[in-house]
């Protein structure tokens, strides 16, 4: 890639300690992430995956190392500062899907437009249309227990991407899912990759996405052991057939 | 903001105990107000209506006259300049001898008041206090005793007493006088030692045309004992016109025992507030604690999404405002809503012992309530702050959340 990267990150490194016990998460991560990529970042449980992606996304400060977000070094922002980072170019995708109970899908979307300090009537629009591409509108003024668990992770990614950021960072988002709902969920995220060039990462074991992505990045006992920018499988079955 | 509201409606037993731990304190500071505000006005009416007025002048005290209110000779110079003062609503002039009264065997210390009958009879309201006989007239050679005393003293109307003057001022005179009528006395201990007589009948017993021991006064205005303002104008215009040798006492210079229960009743009031918001406060930190701790997850989400401290800490903040505020208002509401309830009930007879101890200390053994807009909004509005207080505990802790570690939380 010959564009700056999005995100960058330098000999990373995490350790966690509990009770004088040193557990390394991360041995030395460096990578770069450019705009308009669909990556997976995949490995076997405690390789550092969603240790990686909480440190991409602010939620947690390295050891050591650095992470740059489009050239600014993380490390230099206060908690706050971070926290506006987060609103402005990070949006999340949890695995629990993790909306909020007490709003409907269309304030659950909004939220992180009123976050943002956008004007109510724009929000709600915004909201609406996101909510319509996403092909949820109809829930819109349900609450997230009244609907079911693909239904929750969409309106999930509705809300990260809503805000326009310059990055969606998925933790295992198709972990809760059965396969048809995955598969529809992965073509929802593919579809905002190439239609609307919203970069996503993933961090996730599931086989199913990982034939989806155009970069696959494997990490084993937190360092990365497979770096693979591929062709996603349904573009070649797509090749094949014509 | 909405977060914020719909949590309120989410947990009701929780928000109903959060209102309730904010209503009960305001509810019932209003309440203790009420009857604080009615006891104060009910002393400050029967002993300013029945015995001090407003204020009184006196001439200044002077050795040698032990508890017996010194002598004015001839208070035509107060007189003259008490004319020439605004704001005095009503005046009359007053004679009180330390005497002895005696029937029969019978011998009690009494204090007997010189009035003019015609003139106190509109502000104390004495016909309507006579349990027996009449009231005095000017003419009058009679005089009235309390219940008490007449018991004491086995009187009854158309008896006759002797009394003796002891005032060391007046000369040592006696007069035998027949029992008019029996009041009753607003307080018991007036009742036991008070004898009415008309003024000319005390000066007869002092051997003096013109003796007087008190010009007593009522201030223009002044309805209850918070009217400081306008007593104190009045008394600043009295003391500068009056020449020298008169001061000017107010009601609570004249009867130290109201000033005493005022002393005690701020103090009791306070500590009682205090009680009151500490354990309202406690409730509400603890629910929101609660509260807090059961959407450790969901606040976390929302750090990671991008919220600031400051937006966690308002939404736990509005949602106690919201509750507190409503918990301030119906409190205040139920306070005055039960004020008016009792009042329009005419009041809570007390009986037993208490209404016995009402009566000693002159104040009326049926408690009514009566309560100020200021004393309501303080109430609410104390209470309310002192809940945000509380707030702040649980609202400071949601926003130190780190968000991977909240959205780890399990319960």
């Amino acid at each position: 890639m010959s564009s700056s990267p999005l995100i960058q990150t330098l000999d990373v490194k995490k350790t966690y300690v509990t009770e004088s016990v040193e557990t390394p998460a991360l041995r030395g991560v460096s990578l770069e992430l450019h705009k308009r990529e669909f990556t997976a970042i995949a490995g076997p449980s405690g390789s550092g995956k969603s240790t990686l992606l909480h440190l991409l996304g602010g939620l947690d400060r390295p050891t050591e190392g650095e992470i740059f977000l489009q050239g600014q070094p993380m490390s230099e922002l206060s908690k706050d500062q971070l926290a506006k980072l987060r609103l402005s170019s990070i949006g999340f995708v949890f695995q629990a899907y993790n909306l909020i109970p007490v709003l409907t899908v269309l304030e659950n979307t909004a939220f992180v437009l009123e976050l943002q300090g956008v004007a109510r009537r724009e929000r709600i629009s915004r909201a609406q249309k996101i909510l319509s591409e996403l092909g949820i509108e109809q829930y819109a003024d349900q609450y997230p227990h009244r609907i079911s668990g693909g239904e929750q992770q969409r309106v999930a990614v509705a809300r990260a991407v809503v805000g326009e950021p310059s990055i969606v960072l998925a933790d295992e988002p198709t972990a809760n899912l059965d396969t048809a709902t995955s598969h529809d969920l992965i073509d929802l995220m593919r579809r905002l990759n190439e239609h609307k060039g919203a970069t996503f990462l993933f961090a996730t074991h599931d086989s199913r996405l990982l034939d989806r992505v155009n970069r696959l990045i494997t990490l084993i006992d937190g360092a990365v052991a497979e770096d693979v920018v591929q062709r996603p499988a349904d573009a070649r079955i797509e090749a094949a057939a014509s | 903001m909405k977060a914020a509201i719909r949590h309120i409606m989410r947990n009701r037993r929780r928000t109903t105990l959060t209102l309730l731990a904010v209503l009960i304190p305001v509810y019932f500071l209003v309440m203790m107000f009420g009857f604080a505000n009615s006891m104060m006005q009910d002393m400050f009416d029967s002993v300013t209506r029945f015995d001090t007025g407003h204020m009184q002048i006196r001439a200044e005290e002077r050795r040698g006259t032990g508890l017996a209110m010194p002598l004015m000779r001839d208070a035509s110079d107060a007189l003259g300049a008490l004319a020439s003062v605004d704001g005095i609503e009503w005046s009359t002039v007053r004679l009180d001898l330390p005497a002895l009264a005696s029937v029969g065997e019978e011998t009690r210390t009494v204090y007997l008041r010189g009035v003019v009958p015609e003139e106190i009879d509109p502000i104390s309201n004495m016909a309507e206090r006579m349990v027996s006989g009449e009231f005095l007239t000017e003419t009058s050679d009679g005089v009235i005793v309390g219940e008490e005393l007449a018991e004491l003293l086995k009187l009854q109307v158309g008896d006759e007493m002797v009394l003796l003057g002891a005032h060391p001022e007046a000369s040592l005179g006696a007069i035998r006088v027949p029992v008019v009528g029996v009041f009753s006395a607003p307080e018991a201990t007036m009742g036991r030692t008070m004898v009415l007589a008309s003024l000319s009948t005390a000066r007869r017993l002092a051997r003096s045309d013109t003796a007087a021991t008190a010009i007593v006064l009522r201030v223009d205005g002044v309805t209850g004992p918070s009217d400081t303002r306008r007593m104190d104008e009045a008394a600043a215009a009295l003391r500068a016109a009056l020449p020298a040798g008169y001061e000017v006492k107010d009601w609570l210079e004249l009867v130290p025992f109201v000033t005493g229960y005022l002393r005690i009743l701020t103090p009791m009031m306070l500590i009682m507030a205090v009680v009151f918001f500490g354990l309202g406060a406690l409730v509400v930190v603890n629910t929101l604690y609660l509260s807090v701790m059961e959407r450790t997850r969901e606040i976390g989400l929302i750090l990671s999404l991008g919220a600031s401290r400051a937006h966690v800490m308002g939404m736990v903040l509005t949602e106690a405002g919201v509750i507190t505020l409503a918990g301030a208002f119906y409190g205040a509401l139920v306070g005055v809503a039960l004020v008016l309830i009792v009042e329009a009930f005419g009041g809570i007879p007390l009986w037993g012992q208490m209404a016995a101890y009402m009566k000693e200390i002159g104040i009326s053994p049926v408690m009514h309530m009566s309560v100020t807009a200021t004393q309501v909004l303080l109430s609410a509005g104390a209470m309310a702050v002192v809940a945000m207080l509380a707030a702040w505990l649980p609202a400071r802790r949601a926003a130190k959340l780190e968000p991977m570690e909240a959205m780890r939380y399990v319960e």
